[in-house]
């Protein structure tokens, strides 16, 4: 048994470079997210409860759902984890890459990394797909009819649109520029299937993917992607996303001295770890709402 | 007299006690939560099953398991009023709404079979209050509950302060009650 659900939330950091990445983003999704920590806290602003009685039970009935493998909630944090995981390894492997092209001396190394792009767009496919299997395992398929459930995913907000608008800023428009829609659908749809296999996200969450084998899985990153590919792209131009405006506005948060927007990436890559972050955060809310119906 | 002994026992009962009392003020919360962590890991069933509860139902075909939660989805009010709905969870037992005007959140409303959670129906013994013909209480601040056939739970929850106790009873009986019945 891992940690306590309400210590995973109290322990969430009030301040470091994560917390900084995503303020610097509150202008891409103005009030939607607060860095809300600590599990007492998390039940009282989710639920506007006061009564300490009530809050004990909430909090109790939370902990037992989560702490219950066949309701769903620990597997989901475990991929909130894996993936944040994965995007770090993949910063370094970026990095390496980017010294590869660079230096020719170092060239050998494009053949043991993927090209950076490619990479880029493999993990951002995975990291969406991720989303979408760990909305399923907190949140079940809600409704009667797939109307009913593409209502639910479309009613995003909080730490969860928060989460998409770092995916889409810092996991594409930033590494892979305003193409990155076109880049992902190329570059997952015609990967080898070894490919997407030697991606650490990939194959660390692979089982969770629905899909009999890695091609069938690979279709399923495809068909989530083309599924989403209108809303990130009105995401982007309603709010007149650019890279220049999103490192623009980092620049005030995080000290980045290289306006190479590819370095930009991957040092955000390494550094940070928003997904698991606002993960968590998802979790914790879920978690609330239900204990507060049920108690 | 100096007793060398007894100094040495004394020493480590103080630090043994003041490292509890550290550890105790060094996580507070950790201290609230423990003991529902300690039941829902060891394998005890933290929720005792009420007898008496269980055999007022008015079905006894009714599956003593939790149902699916999407079974309740069909009794769930629709939209109407300014007000939509957004389906929100669906888990085993457990089906649950957002109520949203003008694009912000107004209430939550959900159904959820106490069989999963038996405890839950304890507060509504005794009370005299009926909504719809359902026993029914207010619970803390924001909630407020419908027990039907002594099996399912009906709450509204107040997510913004302008939706009144009167709103929750009003989109409770909204609910169809009768067909959660006869499940």
């Amino acid at each position: 048994m891992s940690k306590p659900i309400y210590q995973i939330v109290d322990e969430l950091p009030t301040g470091g470079i994560t917390v900084k990445l995503l303020q610097a983003l509150d202008y891409v999704v103005p009030g939607q997210w607060q860095n809300i920590v600590g599990f007492d806290n998390t039940i009282r602003t989710v639920t506007g409860e006061t009564d300490e009685g009530m809050i004990q039970k909430i909090g109790e009935r939370a902990i037992f759902l989560y702490n219950d493998p066949n309701q769903g909630y620990q597997r989901a944090l475990w991929i909130y984890e894996t993936v944040g995981k994965g995007s770090g390894v993949l910063g370094a492997a970026a990095l390496a890459n980017k010294i590869g092209e660079n230096i020719s001396f170092l060239s050998f190394l494009d053949k043991i990394t993927p090209k950076a792009d490619k990479a880029q767009a493999i993990d951002l496919g995975v990291k969406l797909v991720a989303e979408l299997v760990a909305f399923c395992k907190i949140n079940g398929i809600p409704g009667d009819s797939i109307g009913d459930f593409v209502g639910s995913l479309a009613d995003y907000s909080g730490e969860s649109l928060m989460r998409m608008a770092a995916l889409v800023t810092a996991d594409a428009l930033l590494p892979l520029g305003p193409d990155f829609i076109q880049k992902v659908e190329s570059y997952v749809g015609g990967a080898n299937p070894s490919e997407l296999e030697q991606n650490g996200t990939f194959s660390q969450i692979q089982a969770e993917i629905p899909g009999s084998d890695t091609s069938s899985k690979q279709g399923f990153i495809n068909q989530s992607w083309g599924a989403v590919a209108d809303w990130m792209s009105s995401f982007v131009s309603s709010r007149g996303l650019t890279q220049e405006s999103v490192v623009g506005n980092l620049k005030n948060y995080i000290d980045i001295t290289d306006d190479r927007l590819d370095y930009v990436s991957a040092f955000l890559d390494v550094t940070t770890d928003y997904y698991q972050h606002t993960g968590v955060q998802t979790l914790a809310r879920r978690l609330v709402e239900r204990a507060v119906a049920e108690i | 007299m100096f007793r060398p002994k007894s100094t040495i026992i004394l020493f480590f009962i103080a630090a043994i006690f003041m490292f509890t009392v550290a550890a105790c003020f060094s996580n507070e919360s950790n201290s609230r939560w423990a003991n529902a962590q300690r039941e829902s890991t060891s394998g005890a069933k933290p929720s005792p099953t009420l007898p008496t509860q269980q055999t007022a139902s008015s079905n006894p075909a009714r599956s003593s398991k939790p149902l699916p939660g999407g079974s309740f989805n069909k009794f769930f009010p629709a939209a109407s009023d300014g007000y939509t709905t957004v389906a929100s969870q669906e888990k085993g037992g457990f089906a649950e709404y957002k109520l949203k005007k003008d694009g912000k959140e107004m209430a939550m409303l959900s159904v959820s079979d106490t069989a999963a959670n038996p405890e839950a129906t304890q507060k509504f013994q005794g009370s005299a209050r009926t909504i719809s013909g359902y026993p029914a209480v207010e619970q803390g601040s924001t909630a407020t509950a419908v027990l039907v056939d002594n099996r399912f739970q009906v709450k509204v929850l107040s997510r913004n302060p302008s939706f009144t106790k009167n709103d929750r009873e009003a989109w409770l009986q909204k609910f169809n009650l009768a067909g959660i019945a006869g499940l």
